[in-house]
C-alpha cells in the first residue's frame, strides 16, 4: 500500500512538460511575461514586444549574425541620384490568410504608418513610395537618410492592406484579422493573466516551414531555474551562471557590446556644467573597480564614445579618462574648490555635496539591481565630494531625469551595436528629448552638426569618418560618462536542434534578445 | 426616533466605502512618474519632444472624481494602458488564482494553526510545547520572501519535482486528473509559502487564547462532569478562542491582494498582486485605480461578514448589540 502510494506521488511530481505527439515545441521563459499582444499598435514598445511581433510579421529585410539579409524583398539597391530604394520582393511571400502580399502592401504601410505613427519606425524622410509592378516597389527620400535599412527597411513590419484599409483606430481594432502577418508564426493566444503566448508555424511559409510546430513564451519568476529543469528551452542568463549551466550541457551564447551603463550628469545646472568639472568626476570613477565588485568581474569598460569596440563605426583613439584621483582634485581645484581638514571640498563656505540617484535597471526586458552607485559613491567620496545616495523605484528615477530634477544618477540603455543613429538619440535633445537615458546635450555647435550631417550620409565610409569625430567629441564634452558594458548572455538547451544567435547590430533598430526568426527558419 | 445599531453600522461602511472610492481615485494620481515615462525608458524608441508629447495625449487621464464615482457604481472601470481591454476583463482572470491561492493558504494556516495552537497549549510546558513554539518562533521569524527563494532552489532548481513559475503548464494537452495535478504542481510551493508565512501567527494566537481560557472555572466543571478530554478541549475552550482567529482570518483575507504581491511575484503566479505590481511599475493609472478600489472594498466587505460572524461565534456579541 504504502509503496503504491510512494509510486503514485512519485508519478505525480514527475511529470514532464507534455509536448504533443511528434509536434515540436520551443519553450522560451522571461521574468515578465506580458508584452502585449503581437501587432504593431498592440505590442508593448520595447525589444520584447517587439520581438514577439516580428514571429507574425515580416520586414522588407531582416538581419542576422553577420548583417543584414533578404526577407520579404530579395534584392534591394539604392539610387543616390534620385534618392530612391527600391526593393523587389518575393513572389512567394504570402499572408496568413493565404492572400498573396505584393508590393501595394508596402506602399500602404507607409502611408499607413504616415497616418497612424509606429514609434520603431520614422517615416519623416519620405516622400513617396511607388508601386513599379506587383512585386517590385520604390520607395523616394525627402532628404537622404543614413538610417533607412536600420529604421524602415530592416524594421518595419509590412501590413496586410485588404485587412487594415478598413481599420481606422488601430490602437482599438483587435479582432483576429488584427494579427494576419507574413512571418514564420501565426499567432494564435496572449494569456494576460500568464502573461503566455503561443505561436504555430505557418507551414506556407515563403523562406520554409519553420522547424518548431509551436513557439510558446512564458512568464517565469526565475527563468534560469526553468530552463535548469528543462521546462524552458531558452532564457538571457546572468554571467555568473554560465559556467554551471555549460557543465549541464546548456549551450550559451555571449551578445556584442551593445548594452551600456552610464552616470547621468545634470550638465544644466551648476557645478556639473563646467566641461572640468565632468572631467574631474571621470577621473575619479575607476570602473574596474566598479565591474570587479558590482558584475563579479563580468564586464567591459565603456568607451567614453558610446559605441562599443564591436560597433563597426567605434573609434580607436577616442579620449579615454583613466583613473587619477590627483589629476581630478587638480581639476577641482582650478575651479576654486579647496579640501578641508575633513577631506571633502568646498567653495565659498559651501560645502560639495552632492545627490546621486539610483535605481533598478532594466535592458532586453529583464530587470536587474543598480549596485554600481555604491561604488560610485565610495570613489566620489575618495576624491572629496560628499554624495548623498538616493535610491528610487526606476520610473521614479526615470521621471526626475527626464524632468531634470537630479544631480547625478546611474542609468543604462542599450542599442549601442546598431545603426550610429543611436549617438544622435542618446547625445542631442533633438533627438532624444522625450528619453531618460539621452544627454539631450546641446552646447557643442560642432558635435550637433556633425549629428545632423552622418544622418545625410549615404556614403559608408564619410559617414564612419563623421562618427568618428562625434565620439571623440562627445568623450571630451562628456555629458554623460559611460561606466561600462555588462556581459550579455543567453543559454540554451541545445537537444531540440535549434541553434540560437545573437543579430549582428541587434534585432530590427539594435534589440539586444537571442530570439532571432531565422534561428527557426533555416536548416 | 434614534437610528438602530445595525443602520449605524450600515451607515459607518457606506461612508467607508464612499472615502476608499475617493481613496482610490486620488492615492493613484500621486505616483512619480507616468506610463509614457516608465514604457519608453527602457526601450530602444527614443520619442522626440513632439512625438512624447502625442503619446502623452494619448493616454492623458484627465477623468474627475465624479465622472470616476459615476463609472464606478455602472461597474465602467475602463481601459488598462497597457492591454488595451478592459480592466474587468483583466481582473476577473487574476481573481480566480489568487482566490485559489490566498483561499487555501488561509484555509490550511488557520485550521492548522488553529489545531496545533489548542494542541500545545493543552500540553503546556511539555517538550512537544517548547519544541512547537521554538519552531514556530523560527519560522515566524523568515519572511516569505526567504522561504519562497529557499523552497524554489531546493524544490524545483535542485530536486525538480516542482515547476519553478506560473499558475499552469501553458498550452499543454492535459485534461480531467492531469490538468488537476498539473495546477496542483504549480499550486504547491506559492501555497506552502504562505502556508509557513501564515501559520504561526495563527499558531501563536490560538494558543495565547486557549492558555487564558484553560485556567477558567468552566473547563473544571466539565472535567468533573466526566467529559471526554477532547471534547473539553475543542467544544468547550477552543470555541472560546476561535474570535480573535476569526478577526485575523478575515483580515487576512481581506488583505489578499497585498499579501499575495510576493509570492506571486517569485512564482510568478498570475494572480491579482502580480497584476497590481506590473501595473504600478508601469504606471498603469486606470489598472492601479481599480485594483486599489477593489482590494479596499474588499477589506470593507470581510469586516462587514465579520460583524455578523462574530455574533454567531459568541452569542456575548449578539446580546451586546
Amino acid at each position: 500500500m504504502r509503496v503504491s502510494i510512494f509510486l503514485l506521488i512519485s508519478t505525480a511530481i514527475n511529470i514532464s512538460t507534455p509536448v504533443a505527439a511528434q509536434e515540436v515545441e520551443i519553450r522560451i521563459a522571461d521574468s515578465k511575461g506580458d508584452w502585449g499582444a503581437p501587432n504593431p499598435f498592440h505590442h508593448y514598445p520595447r525589444g520584447p514586444g517587439y520581438v514577439r511581433m516580428s514571429w507574425v510579421f515580416d520586414t522588407l529585410i531582416w538581419k542576422d549574425q553577420s548583417g543584414y539579409i533578404p526577407a520579404l524583398a530579395t534584392k534591394w539597391l539604392y539610387d543616390s541620384e534620385r534618392m530612391v530604394f527600391c526593393f523587389h520582393l518575393n513572389p512567394k511571400a504570402k499572408w496568413h490568410d493565404n492572400t498573396p502580399l505584393t508590393a501595394a502592401d508596402v506602399v500602404f504601410t507607409l502611408a499607413y504608418f504616415k497616418k497612424h505613427p509606429y514609434h520603431w519606425i520614422s517615416t519623416a524622410p519620405i516622400k513617396t513610395a511607388k508601386v513599379l509592378n506587383p512585386y517590385s516597389v520604390e520607395i523616394h527620400l525627402s532628404t537622404p537618410y543614413a538610417s533607412f535599412l536600420s529604421d524602415i527597411g530592416g524594421s518595419m513590419p509590412i501590413l496586410p492592406r485588404h485587412i487594415w484599409e478598413k481599420v481606422k483606430e488601430p490602437h482599438s481594432f483587435s479582432a483576429p484579422e488584427a494579427f494576419i502577418g507574413s512571418g514564420p508564426y501565426r499567432f494564435v493566444d496572449f494569456n494576460k493573466a500568464q502573461g503566455s503566448y503561443l505561436f504555430k508555424a505557418f507551414a506556407d511559409y515563403y523562406q520554409g516551414r519553420p522547424k518548431a510546430d509551436r513557439l510558446i513564451y512564458f512568464r517565469s519568476g526565475r527563468p534560469l531555474v526553468s530552463l535548469s529543469t528543462r521546462q524552458a528551452d531558452l532564457c538571457s542568463i546572468d554571467a555568473d551562471m554560465a559556467q554551471s549551466l555549460k557543465d549541464k550541457g546548456f549551450v550559451v551564447i555571449q551578445n556584442e557590446r551593445g548594452v551600456n551603463r552610464k552616470l547621468m550628469i545634470n550638465h544644466r545646472k551648476a557645478p556639473f556644467n563646467q566641461k572640468n568639472f565632468r572631467h574631474a568626476l571621470a577621473l575619479a570613477i575607476d570602473r574596474q573597480e566598479i565591474i570587479a565588485k558590482s558584475q563579479r568581474g563580468f564586464g567591459t569598460p565603456a568607451s567614453y564614445g558610446l559605441l562599443s569596440i564591436d560597433h563597426p563605426m567605434y573609434n580607436p583613439d577616442t579620449p579615454v579618462y583613466h583613473f587619477n584621483l590627483s589629476e581630478a582634485r587638480r581639476l577641482l581645484e582650478t575651479l576654486g574648490y579647496q579640501r578641508g581638514a575633513d577631506g571633502f571640498y568646498h567653495r565659498e563656505g559651501q560645502p560639495l555635496e552632492v545627490q546621486l540617484l539610483s535605481s533598478g535597471f532594466s535592458a532586453t526586458g529583464q530587470g536587474a539591481p543598480d549596485r554600481d552607485a555604491q561604488v560610485i559613491k565610495k570613489q566620489l567620496e575618495n576624491l572629496g565630494i560628499r554624495i548623498e545616495l538616493v535610491a528610487l523605484e526606476q520610473t521614479t528615477a526615470d521621471s526626475k531625469i527626464q524632468n531634470w530634477a537630479f544631480d547625478l544618477a546611474v542609468s543604462g540603455h542599450g542599442g549601442l551595436c546598431g545603426d550610429a543613429k543611436i549617438l544622435n538619440e542618446m547625445i542631442a535633445s533633438s533627438y532624444g528629448a522625450g528619453s531618460v537615458n539621452s544627454a539631450r546635450y546641446d552646447e557643442n555647435p560642432e558635435l550637433n552638426q556633425l549629428l545632423e550631417m552622418q544622418m545625410r550620409e549615404m556614403d559608408k565610409n564619410a559617414r564612419t569618418k563623421i562618427v568618428y569625430r562625434i565620439q571623440e567629441l562627445y568623450a571630451k564634452e562628456l555629458p554623460a560618462i559611460s561606466l561600462y558594458y555588462p556581459l550579455s548572455l543567453s543559454a540554451y538547451n541545445p537537444h531540440k536542434g535549434i541553434d540560437w544567435f545573437y543579430t549582428k547590430g541587434g534585432i530590427g533598430k539594435g534589440i539586444p534578445i537571442a530570439q532571432n526568426k531565422m534561428s527557426l527558419i533555416r536548416p | 426616533m434614534p437610528a438602530t445599531p445595525r443602520k449605524h453600522i450600515i451607515s459607518a461602511y457606506l461612508l467607508a466605502g464612499l472615502i476608499l472610492i475617493v481613496a482610490s481615485y486620488s492615492l493613484p494620481l500621486w505616483l512619480p512618474g507616468d506610463f509614457v515615462t516608465a514604457a519608453y525608458s527602457g526601450s530602444e524608441i527614443t520619442l522626440t519632444a513632439a512625438q512624447a508629447q502625442k503619446v502623452r495625449a494619448f493616454y492623458a487621464h484627465d477623468q474627475s472624481l465624479g465622472s470616476y464615482m459615476a463609472d464606478m457604481f455602472t461597474l465602467k472601470w475602463g481601459y488598462s494602458y497597457i492591454f488595451q481591454v478592459p480592466i474587468s476583463e483583466l481582473i476577473l482572470e487574476a481573481l480566480p488564482w489568487t482566490l485559489v491561492l490566498m483561499g487555501s493558504a488561509h484555509v490550511l494556516a488557520t485550521v492548522i494553526g488553529f489545531i496545533a495552537g489548542v494542541e500545545m497549549a493543552w500540553r503546556r510546558g511539555s517538550l512537544v510545547e517548547k519544541f512547537g513554539v521554538g519552531g514556530a518562533t523560527v519560522m515566524a521569524g523568515i519572511p516569505e520572501l526567504g522561504v519562497g527563494v529557499i523552497l524554489l532552489l531546493v524544490f524545483s532548481l535542485h530536486l525538480g519535482w516542482f515547476p519553478a513559475a506560473g499558475g499552469k503548464t501553458v498550452y499543454a494537452d492535459y485534461a480531467g486528473c492531469a490538468q488537476l495535478l498539473d495546477l496542483g504542481r504549480h499550486l504547491a510551493l506559492p501555497l506552502t509559502t504562505l502556508f509557513l508565512a501564515y501559520l504561526p501567527a495563527n499558531f501563536f494566537l490560538t494558543r495565547g487564547s486557549m492558555v487564558l481560557i484553560l485556567g477558567q472555572q468552566f473547563l473544571e466543571t466539565a472535567r468533573v462532569k466526566g467529559l471526554p478530554p477532547v471534547r473539553i478541549r475543542y467544544a468547550h475552550a477552543a470555541r472560546n478562542a476561535l474570535l480573535p482567529l476569526a478577526t485575523h482570518f478575515g483580515m487576512r483575507f481581506a488583505f489578499m491582494v497585498t499579501g499575495a504581491v510576493v509570492v506571486e511575484t517569485i512564482f510568478a503566479y498570475p494572480g491579482l498582486g502580480a497584476l497590481l505590481f506590473n501595473a504600478i511599475t508601469l504606471r498603469d493609472l486606470p489598472l492601479i485605480q481599480a485594483i486599489v478600489l477593489f482590494s479596499s472594498l474588499a477589506v470593507l466587505a470581510v469586516n462587514l461578514c465579520l460583524e455578523f460572524v462574530y455574533a454567531f461565534l459568541d452569542p456575548r456579541v449578539r446580546y451586546v448589540s
